[in-house]
């Protein structure tokens, strides 16, 4: 029973993510914005287990998040699809201070590349209505949760990573 | 020549590997279009030592005091103008069920509350739902346990309202930020800053009289439709209980 639990922690902690989702903690958050909180997992599990690895939990991620939406018009699919599979080609650094960062880089890349995504579907849906007044708190949405997601992707990633390291 | 075979006859298909992969994308595929009412019934379990207490007392009760004057006038006002065209005297009766709200997301994309009553509890789809100070939103969806509402603060939100002072009908739209905007199909209505707005008479979708804000700036005021921004009474990001009114039949 241990060792099942063990050997499965990434998906255990993938479980979390909807979780996380759902709670969404406000005194995380900045400007009543959130952390992107898929990307934090889907960065580890990519770069250990390569792109279609990345690309499939990334449309699963995808599935369970948009479930729990109410905006039946608008989806997350493409932004994680991408995200996993350009995840996955990234190599794990050696030098330990680099590869931090980078974390925090890459997934603020990623949270730009998602919202950015999200945000011209909702441009798409809502083209014969004034799009200017959408314009402002959009990109406002984009910039916090790009900044959020890049503070705490040193933290997380990196022991997401060595947990998924130890565990695979 | 060398004759070039292939020697494993193994394809994707005879793998036992993606077959599991294919029956969870299924799986999920059935989760996307059940609106995940597994996965919020499951949070609603696991959330529930978290549920909020009877706190805020302050916040709630300004925000009581505030709609109950504006309720009343309006109620009163509404009553009698009825009662000399029909001389009717029904009393509104409607059926309300009180929810905690257990996970809320009133920042970013996404502009919701999941409420801790559902489908057991008799919460239909389109239901109203008001906090202390108005109007929060409505029902989007619902599970057995949980019941997910749309605020109108969301992109996906348009409702009819009423400007009292000028009593014009107008239409308001979320725009994803804490201030919906009203627009007016009229060149001449005279809206101004500070013009109260609550749920329309004339409106479908909403019971009449809900309070709903009060126009915080008008924007271009010279063009034949104008628009305004509406700071709401309601404060989604602190109220941790609200109404479910059942909807109309």
């Amino acid at each position: 029973m241990n060792k099942f639990f063990i050997k499965k922690l990434p998906l255990i902690f993938f479980i979390f993510v909807p979780i996380l989702f759902l709670w969404h903690p406000n005194w995380l958050g900045f400007l009543g914005v959130q952390p992107y909180w898929p990307l934090l997992w889907l960065l580890p599990w990519s770069m250990i287990n390569g792109s279609i690895n990345g690309l499939i939990f990334g449309l699963f991620l995808g599935l369970i998040l948009d479930s729990l939406t109410l905006d039946s018009n608008f989806t997350q699919i493409p932004g994680l699809i991408l995200c996993g599979f350009l995840f996955g080609r990234i190599k794990v650094h050696d030098h330990i201070l680099v590869g931090h960062f980078r974390y925090g880089l890459i997934c603020a890349f990623g949270s730009a590349l998602c919202g950015t995504l999200y945000f011209f579907q909702i441009l798409l849906k809502n083209f014969s209505d004034s799009t200017f007044t959408l314009f402002i708190p959009s990109v406002q949405n984009i910039l916090a949760e790009v900044f959020l997601t890049g503070f705490f992707a040193p933290l997380v990633c990196s022991q997401l990573l060595k947990i998924f390291k130890i565990f695979k | 020549m060398l004759d070039i075979r292939r020697i494993s006859t193994s394809r994707w298909w005879h793998k036992q590997k993606s077959w599991i992969f294919f029956g969870i994308f299924l799986f999920l595929v059935f989760v996307r279009i059940s609106k995940g009412s597994f996965y919020k019934d499951f949070y609603y379990f696991i959330s529930k030592p978290f549920w909020p207490g009877q706190f805020q007392k302050e916040v709630i009760l300004k925000s009581i005091d505030q709609e109950s004057l504006i309720k009343l006038n309006l109620l009163k006002k509404d009553n009698i103008r009825l009662r000399e065209i029909l001389s009717l005297q029904e009393s509104s009766n409607i059926d309300r069920i009180s929810a905690a709200v257990i996970s809320r997301k009133t920042g970013g994309w996404w502009r919701q509350l999941i409420l801790n009553k559902g489908s057991k509890d008799g919460v239909e789809i389109g239901s109203t739902v008001i906090g202390p100070g108005g109007l929060l939103g409505r029902v989007k969806n619902t599970s057995m346990f949980t019941s997910s509402v749309t605020l109108i603060t969301s992109p996906e939100s348009k409702l009819g309202v009423w400007v009292d002072r000028i009593q014009i009908s107008g239409l308001m739209v979320g725009l994803g930020d804490d201030y919906p905007s009203l627009i007016i199909y009229s060149k001449d209505a005279d809206i101004k800053v500070g013009d109260f707005v609550s749920s329309s008479p004339a409106s479908t979708l909403l019971p009449p009289n809900i309070p709903i804000g009060i126009v915080q700036s008008v924007e271009d005021p010279f063009r034949a439709k104008k628009k305004a921004k509406i700071s709401l009474f309601a404060q989604p990001h602190v109220i941790d209980w609200v109404q479910i009114l059942k909807s109309k039949n």
